[in-house]
């Protein structure tokens, strides 16, 4: 692509090097600028009135009382900002799927506690939340739905009246021949799993101030978002626009507009043409069949996407943690900005934690019955699964649930060698808040596979090192077509993980710690988990989970030299804690030759950089974000090294750049400088300011890796008096390719490994049977503190792949291997086979058989 | 004083007097306010952060007369008198870091950084009462407050890098938050 050495391997420069945070120059001193921090003068503040029933229908709202009391500017009933948005319609289909459209309020019904039935602005969050008490509803409760077994069962009260009882989904897949594999095996063994709700809380709650300019009544709307171009064009889109039609014929006659416009879609077309011919019309089908209405609401979102002529800009600033929970677009964001727009008046709202443990983002409350085919040597050769995911009340805009099962048809059988595999997969709608991606959304399989593949290594009496060196794939097989689609790479190889994992580990002293804690009436165990993540995946990962699906993915960055010389990258990500300013100066600093502090970064502003459907989420900060970085810099200095040639005289190829310094090779002295190359294009441009060189770039990761993969090894210590667990070392072996900055990577990992001991241990996002939630508070939502989280011993391979760019993603693995590796470890420990993944201190003992369930 | 009722409208002000990072000042405060509203909206130091208000999570740590509390769990009003230091107040007067700041800065121990301002305030009282902790004391010292981004060993190498770095100094911990 360039002829310019690739600096990343060099063992030169910043990239590899544990660089210390420049985010901390500002969130140590106390100056991040969180969402909450923002308060504009004379913003008005929000707060929702919330459905208290599980299942309702609402027969009358009174909100006079609260509309007079004194700071009280509005009282917004759900009809009234219904009658002003547009349904969210769904944009995954799926074949076998339905999709529920709904509103940002609800008005007829409700369904989950939490569920907005209003919305008060008033001078302070304290007077609007005095409003909330003045509002009377009259509800009629309906019979609820609150666990998996109800969702399933036929003839209860249906959340939504279209769907098959409360069944959405019933997706299948299959690969291999399925019914020989099973047949000729020497046995099937068979489990049920099920994991519980959880929910990813980030210690920021969500969060927008809708900020409206008085004479334009442009909306300036700064959001947790981790996708503000997403956010963006759903607020464009869902917000009824008065004068559609009159913009419509406006647009129509707006020669520039309409140039624009049709050569933006032109070009959307031609650079995903083979993408879009793709795409299998099935899913639709399944829609339609149950429900065309998404035609129509997909219509007046694209009518309002044209029609309008002043799109929002959407600032994300610095985000308190997300884990997945802030990549959907919530209703509230659009009854928020449809309030702002009726009113003219900025308004904010702030979540509160209640609220964020009721409808923040949920996930994981699945259900897995699997069947393995093995023969008696410890050979696995097929694998069955019926998943049930309670997907709670309402799809998650854009990336719902289905996603999960998408993506399960293609993780399940994991690192392993299966001949065969078959998916039958449901989606039920219970009472409960929505289901978000979490950090991994698919991750369940790994833990039910892992957890499986200790249940048959103990049925055929071999240890769980050997069932997995016998059956992962290893790099001689390698590259390979996965049995689900998507290829393998053997550059990036579990098995060299799980190898090096296991020769971390003394086998012979484990026993003896074993049957030290059995003396002191403890029991010891160690659990295994492999996985391979496609962090960002090979180019085919999501077109073998969804025709066309792809398209959705590319990465695009913009670089750009101002006339002063100053070099300004900007992302399309959107960090929340991953420490993209870091790690993408390192990148750039790196290909410019100059140091950290001369690149500006620049994030989260719609206004300023380029769409992206995602923003930052699916580990792809590190391979898609960092490597547009650096192919983009790269492509900008090459534009400069061409003129400071011609200044020095040389040829180009003979021009470096150390620390800003542009010279030919062995003459520093004889050097010129950014500055002085863009002052000598700005004078022959005539230009004062902007930039003097620009270079955009779209990239999609190159090379036929893209897999990030880990090993991770649990040893876990229960107290058999109090259930108490301790974890006495836990070690990840992982490998994303060549580290950015360790510092950076290790607290990605770690931080998952934590959400996963506290999914294990102490986290249950607890509904009763009639969908009442019991976890209201961080009283009974238990995160982990510093006294539960153990030193966790991270071993890296980096192995170097074939693309251009090495980095893989790493963000989500720790949560992806953390469940299997300590369920396993207690199974080991206790003799029993597990088949939850929470495991309290109770039901620790009532496993251990101390005390009965 | 009477606290006025939960439908009381705004508009009725008590007037306190409180230090805030070494500046006296006096505020007219709504009775109802948490001391942490007080903080954010009247004083505008929005450095100080809400996690969850109702006292569990510790992002909304201070120091009020020298002892780590809660500001989330606090009326504004009962801060008159007292001497209240928040994350903006524990930087030297040169503008350099605290030397907790400092080693947290090394240790690399945040990744979102919305619980730091609670992490450091505990973390200060902690070497202040206990200048030489073992890990255990200083995860046991650090369970007030909820971190979801790190798992916590960062956070506990920037406080065993503190301890180096302010025995280094000699001079101990800056005594921040004591009453002046
Ligand atoms: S905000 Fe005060 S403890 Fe959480
Ligand atoms: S760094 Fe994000 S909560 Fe601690």
């Amino acid at each position: 692509m360039t002829d310019i050495p690739d600096r990343q391997t060099s063992g030169l420069g910043f990239v590899g090097q544990r660089v210390k945070r420049v985010e901390d120059e500002r969130f140590l001193i106390g100056e991040g600028q969180f969402v909450a921090d923002l308060n504009p003068k004379g913003v008005l503040h929000a707060a929702f009135l919330r459905s208290p029933f599980a299942h309702a229908t609402l027969n009358s709202i009174d909100v006079s009382t609260a509309a007079a009391l004194p700071g009280v500017a509005r009282v917004f009933t759900a009809a009234e900002l219904n009658a002003v948005t547009n349904s969210f319609p769904p944009l995954f289909m799926i074949e076998g799927l339905y999709t529920p459209l709904y509103k940002c309020m609800s008005e007829d019904k409700v369904r989950h506690i939490g569920d907005p039935v209003a919305l008060v602005l008033a001078e302070s969050r304290y007077i609007a939340e005095d409003a909330l008490e003045l509002i009377e509803v009259e509800y009629h409760e309906l019979q609820a739905t609150g666990t998996i077994d109800q969702a399933l069962a036929p003839g209860r009260e249906q959340l939504w009246d279209r769907a098959d009882g409360n069944i959405l989904g019933d997706i299948s897949a299959d690969f291999g021949d399925v019914a020989t594999i099973f047949a000729d095996a020497d046995r099937v063994i068979t489990r049920t799993f099920n994991c519980p709700r959880q929910t990813n809380q980030p210690m920021e709650t969500r969060g927008s101030v809708v900020i409206v300019d008085p004479a334009t009544g442009h909306l300036e709307i700064h959001n947790t978002s981790q996708a503000p171009h997403f956010l963006k064009w759903a607020v464009a889109g869902l917000l009824v626009n008065d004068g559609a039609f009159r913009n419509l014929s406006r647009f129509a006659r707006n020669k520039d507009r309409r140039k624009a416009f049709s050569a933006a879609a032109k070009a959307f077309v031609s650079t995903n043409k083979q993408k879009l011919l793709e795409q299998d019309p099935a899913g639709q089908k399944s829609q339609m069949k149950k429900d065309m209405s998404f035609l129509r609401a997909q219509a007046r979102m694209a009518m309002g996407l044209l029609a309008s002529n002043d799109y929002p800009t959407v600032k994300a600033g610095d985000i308190g943690g997300a884990f997945g929970s802030k990549g959907s677009v919530s209703r509230e964001d659009i009854a928020l900005a449809a309030a702002a727009r009726q009113l003219g008046t900025s308004v904010q709202w702030i979540e509160d934690r209640v609220e964020n443990l009721l409808d923040g983002g949920q996930a994981r409350e699945e259900r897995f019955t699997v069947s393995l085919a093995v023969d008696n040597d410890g050979t696995l050769k097929g694998m069955k699964v019926d998943a049930v995911l309670d997907g709670g009340a309402y799809a998650s805009f854009p990336v719902s649930a289905a996603v999960t099962v998408l993506l399960w048809k293609l993780y399940m059988p994991g690192p392993y060698d299966f001949k065969a595999f078959e998916l039958n997969a449901k989606i039920v709608a219970t009472n409960k808040g929505k289901v978000v991606p979490y950090r991994g959304p698919w991750a369940n399989e790994t833990w039910m596979r892992e957890r499986m593949l200790d249940v048959v290594a103990k049925e055929l009496d071999i240890s769980a090192a050997d069932i997995r060196l016998k059956n992962v794939i290893r790099e001689e097989n390698m590259p390979a077509a996965f049995l689900t689609g998507p290829t393998l790479d053997e550059t990036m190889s579990v098995a060299k993980t799980l190898d090096r994992a296991l020769e971390m580990v003394d086998f012979d002293q484990l026993e003896q710690d074993k049957a030290a804690a059995e003396a002191r009436g403890h029991r010891l165990g160690l659990g295994i988990s492999s996985y391979h993540e496609a962090a960002p995946g090979p180019p085919n990962f999501f077109s073998s989970a969804q025709p066309g699906s792809d398209m959705f993915l590319h990465e695009d960055g913009r670089a750009e030299i101002q006339a002063d010389g100053r070099i300004v990258m900007y992302t399309s990500q959107s960090p929340h804690g991953q420490s993209h300013q870091t790690t993408y100066k390192q990148v750039a600093a790196d290909e410019f030759g100059v140091a950290m502090e001369d690149i500006e970064i620049v994030w989260g502003d719609t206004d300023r950089t380029q769409f992206s459907f995602l923003g930052t989420g699916a580990s792809r900060g590190g391979p898609l974000g960092a490597g547009v970085m650096r192919m983009t810099a790269r492509e900008l200095r090459n534009q400069v090294v061409k003129v400071a040639a011609d200044m020095l005289e040389a040829a180009k190829e003979d021009i470096e750049i150390v620390n800003g310094n542009i010279h030919v090779v062995g003459v520093p002295t004889r050097g010129t400088t950014y500055a002085d190359v863009a002052a000598k294009v700005a004078s022959d441009q005539a230009v004062s300011t902007g930039p003097v060189f620009k270079e955009e770039m779209k990239y999609e990761g190159v090379g036929n890796g893209g897999w990030s993969v880990a090993t991770h090894i649990a040893w876990v210590d229960i107290d058999l008096e109090t259930g108490q667990v301790e974890i006495p070392r836990y070690l990840v072996v992982e490998d994303c390719g060549p580290i950015i900055n360790p510092g950076i990577v290790d607290g990605q990992v770690r931080g998952g490994v934590a959400q996963g001991i506290g999914a294990v241990f102490y986290e249950r996002h607890h509904y009763d049977d009639n969908a009442n939630l019991l976890s209201t508070t961080y009283m009974d939502y238990l995160i982990p503190t510093a006294m539960e989280i153990p030193k966790i011993e991270i071993e890296h391979m980096e192995t170097l792949t074939k693309g251009e760019n090495d980095a893989r993603g790493v963000g989500e693995g720790g949560m992806i291997g953390a469940p299997a590796a300590l369920t396993n470890a207690v199974s080991d420990a206790l003799g029993v086979d597990v088949l939850e993944q929470h495991l309290p201190p109770y039901r620790l003992l009532e496993l251990a058989g101390i005390i009965s369930s | 004083m009477s606290l006025p009722s939960a439908t009381t409208p705004a508009g009725e002000t008590l007037a306190i007097n409180v230090t805030v990072n070494g500046t006296l000042l006096s505020l007219n405060v709504e009775p109802r306010h948490s001391l942490a509203d007080v903080i954010r909206e009247d004083i505008s130091l929005t450095g100080t952060h809400l996690g969850c208000e109702h006292g569990v999570c510790g992002a909304c740590t201070i120091l009020l007369d020298g002892e780590p509390s809660r500001a989330c769990l606090m009326l504004g009003v009962q801060a008159d008198g007292a001497d209240v230091v928040t994350i903006e107040g524990l930087a030297n007067n040169d503008g350099t870091m605290h030397p907790v700041q400092q080693a947290m800065y090394e240790a690399m121990s945040f990744q979102c950084a919305f619980c730091t301002p609670g992490f450091l305030m505990s973390t200060i009282a902690l070497l202040r009462d206990n200048p030489s902790p073992s890990e255990v004391e200083i995860r046991e010292g650090l369970s007030g407050n909820l971190c979801r981004c790190t798992g916590y060993q960062s956070i506990v190498d920037g406080v065993e890098t503190a301890i180096r770095l302010i025995a280094s100094n000699s001079a101990g911990i800056d005594p921040v938050g004591e009453p002046t």
